[in-house]
């Protein structure tokens, strides 16, 4: 497709907001970034103007605007945050494709604050009706960003989502961030991604793999 | 965001506030900034645009000249229609004249909308006809009158467009060069 | 007698015979002759004409008093200045049979009460003009773009049947060029 389609990145000062922001910059997507601590933005936009100075990347000062301008939300915040923003945007984002990422842990690491028979980007769906919800990018550190093959292995990015048209968005957006893209099922397998996050959390500390880590499905 | 669409709607057809919600469920509210694609030619066409604010223009490259199919402000329709109904690649593309809302219909709500909401329909069938009317006024115009006639035909009709597109984008809708287009007006105005 | 019409109708989406008896009474069957018109400058059009058999131009006249064509119809195709007809406004086109020809003809109120009476109707002609909105598009864009070589041979794409079957004036008006130049075009073309 030669027409890019528009971004927005809430969120994107944040780790993983500026990992993915880095890696899409470098496809043909047009980027809207928005986060609250605007010098934090700035330097952002900046730096990868510097390491890429084609990127089609701006800072946006209002996440409702960024988001009314946009094709694709991508929501690279915490789950409470989340949460907030959702209620802000949804008007600006009926019918377009909503990126969740997150991955709702309690403070201690050790479970989820949602209840087992939810997830965060069911909750985000029941938010936004008429959006196109899509858990994506939540099985990845933002260090893969960089380093999407590890150990001679493409990383997996795990996608679900109830839509069609969305689960393909996401799928190129995956793909242009450097990771392998795999069509988990629909929205309701959040649930199982999310607690792949949690157990790749666990295994983090507990190994000491220094947040370079990832899921790969072995197969032949 | 949606407010002329529903005016517009409303001035040809009696809607329930249900009916509203119902419809503005399915609508994308996009701003579009100057000098940005809609659509590059070679991509399928995903949405029907209606223009809330602001002007985008519709043309087709041939031989590296730009022709202007189309002009599409505040209350006007613009897609590739062809591509839109096909899915087959467009040969038009749609770029921003100034910063833009628009109110999008992808192809999949515009199929749902046309099952589920005959008044849906009806507009639509209504929208297209008054389209093919203003076409076939402008072919008759180009065909059968002289270049002054088509000017002063095209200022009448559409005297926003004249006040805020440039003259070289509308000698390109008209099919003159620049150069005929400037001395038409010159006439035009020594006449007066 | 209607079911020219009514096959070509549901060619886009079946009727129920409940559908088909409220055509009746809605259309009238014509008979043209060669060189009559069915609609004059300066008139409104009345009628959406649905052609059976036969074949129509439609032309504006321009000041010199010179011919142009804008559109042919033949079998299965519709002619109608819509502007005019929806308007009521008087119109500056003609509309002329090229053949001994058939049609059957709705008259606006009529029009109305079936889009009324029948949704599908909605749906069908939406598709339809749909369909002669991409065409006439075809000529402006060729209209605004495109050399007459180029016109002629978008034309022949958009009506490959009559080519044949009309007299090369007829065709030349629609291109804006003389019967000479289309002679020479069709010689470099074979």
């Amino acid at each position: 497709m030669k027409t890019k389609q528009t971004i927005a990145v809430i969120g994107a000062t944040g780790n993983m907001g500026s990992a993915i922001s880095r890696a899409l910059s470098n496809a043909n997507y047009r980027l809207l970034l928005f986060a609250k601590d605007q010098a934090k933005l700035q330097t952002l936009v900046e730096e990868i103007r510097k390491s890429n100075v084609v990127a089609d990347i701006e800072s946006v000062d209002c996440s409702v605007n960024a988001s009314w301008e946009a094709d694709i939300i991508l929501l690279a915040v915490p789950y409470q945050a989340e949460k907030e923003i959702a209620e802000k945007i949804r008007e600006v984002a009926n019918q377009k494709v909503v990126v969740s990422i997150s991955n709702p842990l309690n403070t201690s690491f050790n479970g989820m604050v949602t209840e087992p028979d939810t997830s965060a980007a069911e909750e985000l769906q029941k938010q936004l009706p008429h959006s196109k919800v899509v858990k994506a990018f939540n099985t990845t550190f933002a260090a893969d960003f960089s380093t999407p093959v590890i150990d001679g292995k493409q990383v997996d990015s795990f996608i679900a989502g109830n839509h069609e048209e969305a689960l393909q968005t996401a799928s190129e957006l995956v793909v242009a961030a450097g990771f392998y893209p795999i069509l988990a099922g629909d929205l309701s397998v959040s649930r199982t991604l999310e607690n792949m996050a949690l157990l790749l959390i666990q295994e983090t500390i507990k190994s000491n793999y220094d947040w370079l880590a990832g899921w790969k499905v072995l197969h032949h | 965001m949606y407010d002329l669409f529903f005016k517009k709607f409303r001035e040809r057809i009696d809607l329930s506030p249900e009916e509203e919600i119902q419809i503005k469920s399915y609508l994308i509210p996009k701003k579009i900034r100057r000098r940005q694609y809609l659509l590059q030619e070679g991509d399928i066409c995903k949405h029907i645009a209606f223009v809330e604010k602001g002007a985008l223009r519709e043309y087709s490259i041939e031989g590296g000249t730009e022709h202007i199919i189309l002009f599409a402000l505040e209350g006007w329709t613009v897609a590739d229609l062809f591509s839109f109904l096909t899915g087959e690649p467009a040969v038009y593309t749609i770029d921003a004249l100034e910063d833009s809302e628009l109110v999008l219909i992808s192809k999949s709500s515009h199929e749902e909308l046309l099952q589920t909401q005959p008044k849906y329909e009806t507009y639509m069938r209504l929208l297209i006809t008054d389209a093919y009317i203003a076409l076939q006024k402008r072919l008759t115009s180009s065909i059968s009158l002289p270049i002054e006639e088509r000017y002063k035909n095209f200022v009448e009709t559409y005297p926003d467009i004249v006040q805020r597109v440039p003259q070289h984008m509308i000698a390109s809708y008209m099919g003159l060069s620049p150069e005929t287009l400037s001395r038409v007006r010159k006439k035009m105005l020594n006449q007066k | 007698m209607l079911e020219p019409l009514i096959a070509h109708f549901e060619s886009y989406l079946p009727l129920k015979e409940s559908e088909m008896q409220l055509l009746e009474g809605r259309v009238t069957q014509r008979k043209i002759k060669r060189r009559q018109h069915i609609l004059q400058e300066g008139f409104p059009c009345k009628h959406y004409s649905f052609v059976v058999e036969g074949c129509f131009k439609m032309y504006g006249v321009d000041q010199k008093g010179n011919q142009h064509n804008i559109q042919f119809a033949a079998e299965n195709d519709w002619i109608a200045d819509i502007g005019s007809f929806h308007s009521n406004k008087s119109s500056k086109l003609f509309i002329e049979a090229i053949e001994p020809s058939l049609i059957l003809q709705i008259e606006q109120q009529d029009l109305y009460f079936l889009y009324q009476s029948i949704p599908k109707l909605d749906r069908i002609f939406k598709v339809i003009i749909e369909n002669k909105f991409v065409e006439l598009q075809n000529q402006v864009l060729q209209n605004i773009s495109s050399t007459a070589q180029e016109r002629y041979a978008a034309f022949l794409e958009q009506y490959p049947k009559l080519a044949l079957r009309l007299p090369n004036t007829q065709i030349a008006s629609y291109l804006g060029i003389t019967p000479q130049y289309l002679s020479e075009i069709r010689n470099e073309r074979s």
